[in-house]
C-alpha cells in the first residue's frame, strides 16, 4: 500500500522526493508550496493523526527545515514531511485549518525558534514565562553569556551590604 | 448550701480542662493506633498538645473581624453543648429539657464555622462548607427519631433522669425496643464524629481542608481546641443516652476508650465517601431501623 | 532528641514546640519530591519526629525546596513562602538549589535560589535519601536550639533585596510588597 502512495505522491507534487528508513518509516522532501496541499491529500487518504511538529536549524546553509509527522490508525506506518524555510525572518502558515491540533506544537516552536506561523490565533509563550524575546534553541544563541548576565552577576546578602 | 455552691463553681471551671485533656488524649491515640495499624511506629501520644502549643507560638494573619470572630463562636458553641453533657456525677447545667436544648446547639459549631469562611475568600472554604452542611443534614434525620425514641420510652427530656433510669434498672440498649436505635446509632458514630467513611468535610487531599484552609497561627489553635472538645461530646452523648452513663469517672472513661477503639478501627479499613454517597447510606439503614425503633416505641408491643 | 525533658518545655515551650511539630507544605518542586513519600509513609516514617504533611501553607512552617527550581515554579514559591505565618523554616535538598547543579549552563532555572528565598540549610546528594532527610532535620533541630535557624528574619530586614532580585527575573510582579519598602528618592514635602 506505501507503495502506491508513494507513487502518487510523486506523480502529484513536483519536486518532491520519497525515502525509506525502515518498512513503517516514510520520509518526503517537499518544496514550501506544496506543503499544504500534500497534508490536505494525505488526510483524505486516512493519514488524520499529526503526531508532531519540530524544526531543525540548519545554521551553515542559512535555513530551518520544519519537519512534520503524521500517522495513520489502520498501519503502522507514519509519514515524516520535511520543508525547509530560510532563516532570516523566518515566517510561515499555519496548517491549523487542516489539523486543529497544531496550535500548540506552532506556539512551542515560536518561542523557541522564533517563526512566525499566520493564521495561529495564540502565539504567546508555553514554557518561558516573561520572557524576553530571545529564541533559545537556536544556535546562534550562547547560553552560557545569557546565565553569566542573568543569574551570575546578581550578588549575594553578603556582598550586598 | 455553701459547699454545694462552691462544689458547683468549680465544676464550672475545671470540667472543660478534664473534657480538654481527656479530648487530647483521644486525639494522640488515634493517631498512634492507626500508625500501629499500617505497621510504623506513630507520634508521642500528647503530639496534638505540642501541635496547639506550637499554633500559639506563631503569627496570625487574619482576614477581617468577621473571620475572627466566627472562630470563637465555634469554640464557644462546643463548650456551651459540654456544660449540658453529665459525666459520671458532673454535670453542671442539667436540668429538664436539656436533650432538646443539645439537639439544636450542636448546629452551632459548622454555622460559625461558615460565617468565618465567608470572609476568608477561597474557594475551597465554601465546597467544604457545603459538604459540612450536607453531611449534617444526611446524619440528623436518624438522630433525631433516635433521640424521639429515647425520650419517649422513658418518658423525660432531660438526661440526668434518664441516666438515673438506666442506673436503677439495666443499660438502655439492653431493653428490647431500644436496641434497634442503638444499633442505628452505632451506624451513624462515624458520620458524627467526622471519621472515615464520612470525613468528606475536611478532605485533606481533595480540598486542602476544607473549612479551616485559611486559619493562620492562633486560630488553628482554637479551632484544634474545639476538635477535641467535640472529639470528648460525640462519644459521651452515645454512652449518656445507651450506655448507662457510668456511676462515676472510671467506669465512665473504660466504657469512653472501648467506643473509642470501634471508631477508630473503623476510620482504618475504609476509604472516603463521596458526599451524595454519604447521604445515601444515611437516610437508607440507620434512618429505617431508628423510624422502626420510633414505631415499636409508641406502639406498646405485648410479647 | 529531648523532647521528654520536662523542664526545657517549662523554659521556653515555643522553641521546643516548633522543633518538635514541623509541619511541611506539600509543594512538589522537582526531582525531589519523589523521595518525599518514602519518607512519610510506613518504612521509614518521618510522623515520629512531629513532622507531617500539611495541606495548605497557612497551617505549615517548614518549606521544602526539593530539586530544580525553574523560572514559572519560583513566581509560585514566593506565593506559597509568603503565605505561611511566621516562624517558618526552608531547606533545600539536593545539588540544583546550591550551585544549579546539573543544569548550571541552564536558561530556564534558578542557579542559587539563596538570592530569592532565604535558605536555612543544604541538603546534599542528587536526590538525598530519606536516611539524609532525617539527618536535616534534626540538624534543623539544632540550629533553632541555637538561634541560627533566621531565614524568615533575613528575609524581614533584607527585604528590599529579595524583592529587586526578584523583579529582575519576572518584571513588575503583580503583587504588591509583602514589607513597607521605604522609598529611598522620596523628598519630605513640608
Amino acid at each position: 500500500m506505501s507503495e502506491e502512495l508513494a507513487k502518487e505522491i510523486i506523480d502529484n507534487f513536483s519536486n518532491t522526493g520519497v525515502s525509506y528508513t525502515s518498512k513503517y518509516r516514510m520520509y518526503i522532501q517537499t518544496p514550501k508550496e506544496e506543503l499544504f496541499r500534500l497534508l490536505e491529500y494525505l488526510k483524505d487518504n486516512g493519514f488524520k493523526y499529526l503526531v508532531m511538529i519540530t524544526c531543525v536549524d540548519w545554521i551553515n546553509e542559512n535555513e530551518f527545515e520544519l519537519v512534520y509527522q503524521v500517522g495513520n490508525f489502520n498501519t503502522p506506518l507514519r509519514i515524516i514531511i520535511q520543508v525547509r524555510i530560510p532563516r532570516n525572518n523566518p515566517t510561515y502558515e499555519s496548517i491549523i485549518p487542516i489539523f486543529k491540533n497544531a496550535t500548540d506544537y506552532e506556539r512551542e516552536i515560536h518561542e523557541l525558534f522564533g517563526i512566525v506561523f499566520d493564521g495561529n490565533p495564540k502565539l504567546t509563550p508555553l514554557f518561558l514565562e516573561d520572557w524576553q524575546k530571545f529564541h533559545p534553541f537556536k544556535k546562534d544563541f550562547d547560553s552560557r553569556e545569557y546565565v553569566k548576565v542573568t543569574f551570575d552577576s546578581i550578588p549575594t546578602l553578603e556582598e550586598y551590604k | 448550701m455553701i459547699n454545694v455552691t462552691i462544689v458547683k463553681v468549680l465544676e464550672f471551671i475545671f470540667y472543660p480542662f478534664i473534657a480538654f485533656v481527656i479530648g487530647i488524649i483521644l486525639m494522640g491515640l488515634f493517631r498512634k493506633i492507626m500508625a500501629r495499624i499500617q505497621r510504623r511506629y506513630g507520634p508521642p501520644l500528647l503530639q496534638p498538645l505540642i501541635d496547639i502549643i506550637r499554633f500559639f507560638s506563631q503569627r496570625t494573619v487574619s482576614h477581617g473581624k468577621i473571620f475572627s470572630f466566627g472562630v470563637i463562636l465555634a469554640l464557644a458553641g462546643s463548650l456551651v453543648v459540654l456544660l449540658f453533657i453529665p459525666f459520671g456525677k458532673i454535670c453542671p447545667l442539667c436540668g429538664s429539657g436539656d436533650l432538646l436544648l443539645i439537639l439544636y446547639l450542636m448546629l452551632f459549631t459548622p454555622i460559625s464555622i461558615a460565617l468565618s469562611g465567608g470572609e476568608g475568600a477561597n474557594p475551597n472554604i465554601s465546597i467544604g462548607v457545603s459538604r459540612k452542611l450536607m453531611l449534617s443534614l444526611g446524619y440528623e434525620v436518624p438522630f433525631l427519631m433516635i433521640i424521639l425514641s429515647v425520650m419517649s420510652f422513658y418518658k423525660t427530656t432531660s438526661l440526668v433522669e434518664i441516666i438515673k433510669y438506666q442506673q436503677n434498672y439495666h443499660w438502655a440498649i439492653l431493653n428490647f425496643p431500644l436496641v434497634i436505635p442503638g444499633i442505628a446509632y452505632i451506624l451513624i458514630l462515624p458520620a458524627m464524629m467526622g471519621v472515615r467513611p464520612f470525613d468528606v468535610a475536611s478532605a485533606p487531599q481533595e480540598i486542602a481542608s476544607g473549612p479551616v484552609v485559611e486559619y493562620g497561627g492562633k486560630f488553628l489553635g482554637l479551632n484544634h481546641i474545639e476538635h477535641a472538645i467535640h472529639m470528648f461530646i460525640g462519644i459521651a452523648l452515645f454512652i449518656d443516652l445507651f450506655l448507662g452513663g457510668g456511676p462515676n469517672i472510671g467506669f465512665f472513661l473504660v466504657e469512653m476508650f472501648i467506643v473509642f477503639f470501634i471508631a477508630v478501627f473503623i476510620n482504618a479499613m475504609f476509604p472516603r465517601y463521596r458526599v451524595d454517597q454519604a447521604i445515601k447510606y444515611l437516610w437508607r439503614w440507620p434512618s429505617l431501623l431508628a423510624f422502626i425503633g420510633l414505631v415499636l416505641v409508641r406502639i406498646p408491643v405485648k410479647f | 532528641m529531648d523532647r521528654g525533658q520536662l523542664s526545657k518545655w517549662f523554659k521556653h515551650p515555643g522553641i521546643m514546640a516548633q522543633k518538635y511539630s514541623l509541619w511541611a507544605v506539600y509543594f512538589c518542586t522537582g526531582c525531589g519530591i519523589i523521595e518525599v513519600p518514602p519518607s512519610i509513609t510506613s518504612r521509614w516514617d518521618a510522623e515520629r519526629f512531629g513532622v507531617m504533611p500539611a495541606p495548605s501553607p497557612r497551617h505549615a512552617n517548614l518549606f521544602m525546596i526539593t530539586g530544580y527550581v525553574a523560572t514559572k515554579t519560583l513566581k509560585a514559591i514566593i506565593r506559597t513562602y509568603e503565605l505561611m505565618p511566621e516562624p517558618k523554616y526552608t531547606v533545600a535538598f539536593g545539588s540544583c538549589p546550591i550551585n544549579g547543579g546539573m543544569y548550571w549552563d541552564s536558561y530556564n532555572t534558578i542557579k542559587h535560589i539563596d538570592k530569592y528565598i532565604p535558605i536555612d540549610g543544604w541538603i546534599a546528594g542528587c536526590m538525598p535519601r530519606p536516611e539524609a532527610i532525617f539527618i536535616g532535620v534534626t540538624k534543623l533541630w539544632m540550629m533553632i536550639d541555637k538561634g541560627a535557624a533566621t531565614g524568615y528574619k533575613r528575609y524581614r530586614e533584607n527585604y528590599e533585596y529579595y524583592r529587586k532580585n526578584q523583579e529582575k527575573l519576572f518584571g513588575k510582579l503583580p503583587w504588591p510588597p509583602l514589607f513597607p519598602i521605604e522609598d529611598k528618592n522620596e523628598k519630605l514635602t513640608v
